[in-house]
């Protein structure tokens, strides 16, 4: 089964590699064999592997797209160093395609950790602070914003 | 078009994403390790910042030994590569004095001028001999000589043009002209691969970028379109300048441009066209003269034509080629011309000799002949790969093919596997590509014979084999065996 790689118009390497075909499905299979992993290594019940699988996903989803600025390129000349990976994409236009499949992944996992664990406290917590944060972070409005100086520029 | 099967476009970014995490945790750990030992550079600022360096010391020098691979001979169909050996899991190379015999596929030897050629290098040891090896000296101080005036003038007769301008650098030639043709409240629309030299200069020169879809005519217009109605950014006052950036041959998709739809799109909206003709001046065409001639492009309409003498003269430098007006304006202005040192005689002298070759002027027929084989060997050997299976990129008549890797693994293993049975390659992967379409990329030469050709379509076949890169079914066999019998008949 073959798909077209048309060549984008982005010239920010950092970003252009998520607009070829293939990168939503590869986001999707690595969530769910992730939670095959936490399952078989901590024998912990479905929920509980869910809200793992939630919780690591937040942390390392917000560490790079909302945290580290600028491009692993030298030959850039810093011209992104202000910009954190979600302001890069798509060039900085806000909701395109891209953006909200990335905005409806944690949602959709947090559902499914939330349902998996009957919303007990302390997973239920924990969840929704986690998917609050991370759609927060998302939204058109949050574009270039640094609430309170945090990970300003020096 | 590139088609992937989706299998492979999955198992990429799974790879991808594996090797970013191992360099991640590698990252961290010697953050850890760095913070327990003592530091005695204290207060002095990194050279450089960690994280713009993550891709070439977790990814590139993992497989370094694929890459600037040293050479001991002239770059001719077969060329000496000397060995490499690692003790420290390809961190730091250290050289032999060993070297193995490899049939070059890697070289931009498109002619064959890449050694001894014996109408050229007589006349240019007789030059160096006469001139020395450098004019020490700018074009516009002492570094003019007889030789130069006549470079500029052959270079204008065989391209069609009024006049041109010759400089020592072929990658310098875009980075620094490019600033001296637009500047700020100028925008210039570029293909989306131009090479770095193109995109260097754009940003250079303080205008206003913009990218339109690779080799899309149609995107082009509505680029221009959308442009020409905005105006400039924040003030909306209508373009000083706009000038369209294409190339002739794209080095890494051995595409040839859609150069008469661009051309009139450009002459419509009233743009200027700037074309690299890199790797298809003598390459393409019946005489050789590039893309404009293979495509029936009336020289005049294409305003800026730039092209270097790296691929297809065996020699080194760039030129601007346009009317008088334009070239006087350069030589004037181009720091390039003004305060570079100028082309080196001999190099220059290796240029002239070379177009006499290909016009014929030194009274045998060897430029006839060597374009008639490379056009021959481009278009057997990228026959012969797409029935094998292969995906090969680029049109006919093309002579650089990139057969697509994919997969980060497959670019150290096809690579090896081929120096293993002495066939040189280059292979290029992220971020001279996109992340997705790494791809090894062979390079036709004149030089080639048959046999060569066939010996190489041996090697990769078992080298595609063992990677695994067939990824289109490979023709069968029977109509193989009728095709070859009609083409010998």
């Amino acid at each position: 089964m073959y798909v077209r790689a048309l060549p984008t118009t982005d010239v920010n390497r950092n970003t252009e590699w998520f607009t070829y075909p293939g990168v939503w499905t590869t986001y999707i299979l690595i969530l769910f064999f992730s939670w095959l992993l936490v399952l078989s290594v901590f024998h912990c019940s479905p929920g509980m592997a869910w809200t793992i699988v939630h919780l690591a996903h937040f942390t390392v989803t917000y560490h790079s797209f909302h945290w580290k600025k600028g491009t692993p390129f030298g030959d850039d000349q810093g011209i992104y160093n202000r910009l954190t990976w979600w302001e890069q994409i798509d060039n900085g236009k806000q909701l395109t395609r891209n953006r909200k499949f990335l905005t409806v992944v944690p949602i959709v996992l947090y559902l499914i950790a939330s349902h998996t664990t009957d919303y007990q406290h302390p997973m239920l917590f924990l969840n929704t602070l986690a998917v609050f944060v991370m759609v927060v972070a998302k939204f058109p409005h949050m574009h270039k914003v640094r609430i309170f100086g945090i990970n300003g520029d020096q | 078009m590139i088609t992937i099967p989706y299998l492979t476009a999955v198992s990429t970014y799974f790879s991808y994403g594996l090797l970013f995490a191992f360099g991640q945790l590698r990252d961290y750990s010697r953050l850890i390790f760095d913070w327990c030992s003592t530091n005695n550079l204290h207060g002095y600022a990194p050279i450089c910042l960690a994280h713009e360096d993550f891709y070439i010391r977790r990814l590139y020098h993992r497989i370094q030994d694929c890459f600037n691979r040293p050479i001991s001979s002239a770059p001719d169909s077969w060329v000496d590569v000397i060995e490499r050996y690692s003790n420290d899991n390809n961190k730091t190379l250290k050289r032999t004095t060993k070297s193995t015999r490899c049939l070059n596929l890697g070289s931009y030897n498109y002619l064959g001028f890449g050694s001894f050629d014996e109408y050229c290098t007589p006349r240019v040891i007789e030059s160096l001999k006469k001139f020395s090896a450098s004019t020490c000296s700018s074009r516009v101080d002492a570094g003019t000589t007889s030789v130069h005036a006549e470079l500029e003038e052959c270079v204008a007769k065989y391209v069609g043009k009024p006049a041109a301008i010759v400089t020592g650098m072929g990658f310098a030639t875009n980075s620094a002209i490019i600033p001296v043709l637009i500047g700020k409240g100028g925008l210039i629309i570029s293909d989306s691969l131009n090479h770095t030299s193109i995109v260097n200069g754009a940003r250079g020169s303080g205008a206003t970028i913009r990218v339109f879809q690779h080799n899309t005519p149609a995107h082009l217009e509505r680029v221009l379109k959308e442009q020409i109605a905005e105006g400039q950014p924040r003030t909306h006052r209508p373009w000083k300048k706009i000038i369209v950036v294409v190339e002739g041959i794209y080095s890494m998709e051995g595409e040839i441009c859609q150069l008469p739809e661009i051309v009139s799109v450009c002459k419509k909206y009233k743009a200027y066209v700037y074309l690299d003709e890199a790797h298809s001046i003598g390459a393409i065409g019946k005489t050789g003269r590039g893309v404009c001639e293979l495509l029936g492009v009336d020289t005049a309409d294409v305003d800026i034509m730039m092209g270097t003498f790296t691929k297809s003269f065996g020699s080194c430098g760039g030129y601007i080629a346009g009317s008088k007006e334009l070239i006087q304006y350069l030589k004037y202005h181009c720091p390039a011309h003004l305060y570079a040192t100028s082309i080196s005689t001999p190099s220059a002298q290796q240029i002239i000799s070379a177009i006499k070759v290909i016009l014929g002027e030194d009274g045998s027929n060897r430029g006839a002949q060597k374009l008639a084989r490379i056009r021959e060997n481009s278009n057997f050997f990228r026959a012969e790969l797409q029935k094998m299976g292969f995906e090969v990129l680029g049109d006919n008549d093309s002579p650089v093919m990139p057969i697509m890797l994919y997969n980060p693994a497959k670019i150290p293993a096809f690579s090896r596997e081929c120096l293993r049975e002495n066939v040189a390659v280059v292979v290029v992967g992220f971020p001279a590509t996109p992340l997705l379409l790494a791809r090894a990329r062979i390079c036709i030469s004149a030089s080639h014979s048959r046999e060569d050709l066939i010996k190489a379509l041996k090697v990769i076949s078992k080298a595609g084999d063992l990677t695994g890169i067939k990824y289109f079914p490979a023709a069968p066999k029977k109509q193989e065996e009728e095709k070859d019998r009609i083409k010998l008949d």
